[in-house]
């Protein structure tokens, strides 16, 4: 049995500190009050464990979750992982646990209390990085093809494989303002990289601003006006994706 | 004529087509190349009608030989004509799918010299971005009813999806409005698609690098409102189309007045939003809920409800079939339950095998207890299967149909919809008095 402890676990924030975090939680048996980056605010009111990123305890938890908990698992917790859930950490860790006992049972168990959320987590990031494959914009520097987005989530590592395939003889940037992280694709090689301001893009030239005025003239002329619905234009396209995309960054 | 200009005029004459999916197939990209294809499809955009925007969706041409009533681009109307040569075509799709604004192009077109001359101007850009820029990318296009065989086999080699509009719901409304076309001008091509997707699926069993032909199968689109057919007529034409010519899709397009035409309706007609928006709802069944168009409509109600969803209709017309053992029925009759979708629906079939279900596991699960509850019975809950008809009735109607908003009218506002003045509803009572007469409405039903 687990024990529910009142200690706060501090970790470095990438995903292999998370499963050594894991790794701690399952062989002292405890279910910590909750786990932080070490880059939050401290808590006052717990007492707080640093956990080390050791590579070769986060491989041995990371081949554990194919061979436990099946063959979709590894992807659920990954993408789950990326989501802005501020306890996504304990979220994860308490399905892990149930997954250890239930094997590969748990990731059809949708409504189980400890499988419901990571469900959802993985639910957000996934349909949020699908949204960003549309409404991501670029636009054309010459040197290469430059794009803003300011996601929730922290959806760039699912971009990477569909606008590296999509666009494999271009080179190309894309700046996530959220998370200060960019993607950069390059003679054919990724790359992310975290940022500590804002990179500066050129100017835009004459005919990337024709593009950029045929394409607003397009999205105006294609909508029926006898059909006119905001509402269900704000549904399906919120305002927080619209500051990014072309055509509708100068809407009010 | 410039290409703004152009590109202006072959947008604005096609906006009435109403596919702009880009699913069916999945590619992914190629070393060399520009492109790929997923697919659930992606949207782009939405445009201010609410609409998916995926693809460029253009005429080659919007100067027609041909003269159908219900068309903006009929030859007897008085509107700018323009064309696109191919290679500005084939340029225009590369600039806007490298910005990522697009998923592709959509590309059709007016009828200029006959059929078989509008076909090969249309292969002509195809054979551009898929040879010169070996684009990869999504392409629907539309074949012309009357070209040639050969040439739609063409068009279908370098298209993932072919198109051919039925237009209107019956031969009869053909013959009226569009004398030019005849039903078997259209059914032939739709046939031949079909026969050709069919037959291309066994070679590539075969050889796997035979060219694919028309990979995301066809879709067709018609205008509903034109002509004086039933909601039961449309949904069982739509019905045979499914299973005769395997199509992927039927598109629906509420009929905005183009022209003052005796034969059609008068200039000022609203387009029938309400009667579209429950005709995608009921193809929704047919596809993805084991309905048959029977169950949905019958002789004795012709016509869809205007408060009620077709499902949550089905549902209050065969109490008798409730409540649902969620711990134990079939898939299909958990479909049936209103408040459960296709999603939750098989989650439950999975979950139920480690445990019983209660109310709270649902909950998780995603469906909808507000509508379901009286419709099951799970562990620890009997159903309010039951209770007094006017909560049932009011938990099932559709919010759609009465919401307003301050800033604009609702999805269907109360006057423009005649099917509600024709339920007995007066246009001028308030928002919230004329839900509840329709509560009540459908309470003495039941
Ligand atoms: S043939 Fe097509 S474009 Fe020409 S009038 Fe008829 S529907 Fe319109």
């Amino acid at each position: 049995m687990y024990r529910e402890s009142d200690v706060v676990y501090r970790y470095d924030g990438s995903f292999e500190g998370f499963l050594c975090c894991v790794f701690e939680s399952i062989s002292q048996k405890e279910i910590p009050f909750d786990i932080l980056p070490w880059d939050f605010a401290a808590t006052t009111l717990f007492s707080e464990k640093d956990i080390p990123t050791e590579i070769a305890k986060a491989t041995r938890v990371k081949s554990s979750f194919s061979k436990k908990l099946g063959k979709a698992a590894p992807t659920c917790i990954a993408h789950a992982f990326l989501s802005c859930h501020p306890q996504k950490e304990l979220l994860l860790l308490r399905f892990l646990i149930l997954g250890y006992a239930k094997g590969p049972a748990v990731l059809s168990m949708a409504g189980h209390p400890d499988v419901a959320p990571v469900l959802a987590m993985e639910k957000q990031v996934s349909s949020e990085a699908h949204q960003f494959t549309g409404f991501l914009r670029f636009c054309d520097y010459g040197e290469f093809l430059g794009s803003t987005i300011s996601p929730k989530n922290y959806v760039l590592p699912l971009l990477r494989l569909h606008f590296c395939q999509r666009y494999p003889s271009e080179n190309f940037l894309i700046y996530d303002q959220t998370h200060n992280a960019v993607l950069l694709y390059f003679n054919g090689v990724s790359e992310y990289l975290i940022l500590d301001k804002p990179p500066v893009f050129p100017a835009v030239s004459a005919e990337e601003q024709a593009y950029q005025t045929m394409w607003k003239q397009f999205y105006q002329t294609i909508s029926i006006s006898a059909r006119e619905n905001p509402r269900c234009r704000q549904t399906h396209c919120p305002k927080r994706y619209r500051v990014n995309m072309t055509e509708l960054a100068d809407e009010r | 004529m410039d290409l703004m200009q152009k590109l202006t005029i072959l947008a604005d004459s096609a906006k009435y087509d109403v596919a702009c999916t880009s699913s069916g197939v999945n590619r992914g990209g190629a070393h060399g190349s520009i492109g790929s294809a997923s697919a659930p499809g992606i949207c782009h955009t939405f445009s201010a009608d609410g609409r998916c925007v995926s693809l460029l969706k253009v005429l080659m041409t919007n100067v027609c030989t041909f003269d159908c009533a219900y068309c903006v681009n009929r030859r007897s109307n008085d509107v700018p004509r323009a064309a696109f040569t191919p290679q500005e075509l084939a340029d225009l799709t590369i600039q806007f799918y490298r910005r990522n604004y697009i998923e592709g192009l959509f590309l059709s077109s007016a009828v200029l010299v006959n059929p078989d001359y509008t076909t090969e101007q249309m292969i002509k850009a195809l054979e551009l971005l898929r040879g010169p820029y070996r684009f990869r990318g999504y392409i629907h296009a539309k074949a012309i009813p009357g070209a040639d065989p050969l040439l739609i086999q063409r068009l279908g080699i370098l298209a993932d999806r072919l198109s051919v509009n039925i237009e209107l719901p019956s031969a009869a409304s053909l013959d009226r409005l569009a004398p030019d076309k005849k039903k078997a001008s259209i059914l032939t091509p739709m046939k031949q698609i079909a026969v050709g997707h069919a037959q291309n699926r066994k070679e590539l069993a075969v050889y796997r690098n035979a060219p694919k032909f028309a990979p995301a199968g066809q879709s067709t689109q018609m205008i509903v409102g034109a002509t004086p057919e039933t909601d039961r007529q449309i949904l069982k034409l739509t019905e045979g189309l499914y299973h005769r010519y395997s199509l992927k899709r039927v598109f629906y397009s509420a009929y905005i007045p183009v022209s003052q035409d005796s034969r059609l309706p008068a200039l000022d007609t609203k387009p029938p939003l309400l009667r579209e928006h429950r005709l995608y709802q009921a193809d929704w069944l047919l596809r993805f809920y084991h309905f048959d168009a029977d169950e949905i409509l019958d002789d004795d109600n012709p016509n869809f409800d205007p408060f009620l969803d077709p499902k949550c209709n089905w549902a209050l017309h065969h109490l008798e079939q409730f409540p649902v053992d969620i711990n134990r029925a079939p898939l299909e009759m958990l479909l049936r339950v209103p408040g459960i979708g296709p999603k939750s629906a098989k989650r439950i079939v999975q979950a139920r095998r480690h445990s019983q279900l209660g109310l709270d596991e649902l909950k998780r699960i995603g469906v909808v207890l507000k509508r379901a509850q009286y419709f099951i019975v799970c562990k620890g809950f009997t159903s309010a299967h039951g209770t007094n008809r006017r909560a049932i009735a009011s938990a099932l109607i559709d919010p759609n149909v009465f919401t307003a908003h301050t800033e604009q009218l609702s999805l269907f506002s109360l006057g423009e919809t005649p099917q509600l003045s024709a339920a007995g509803i007066s246009p001028d009572l308030t928002l919230p008095q004329a839900k509840e007469a329709a509560i009540s409405c459908i309470a003495n039903r039941m």
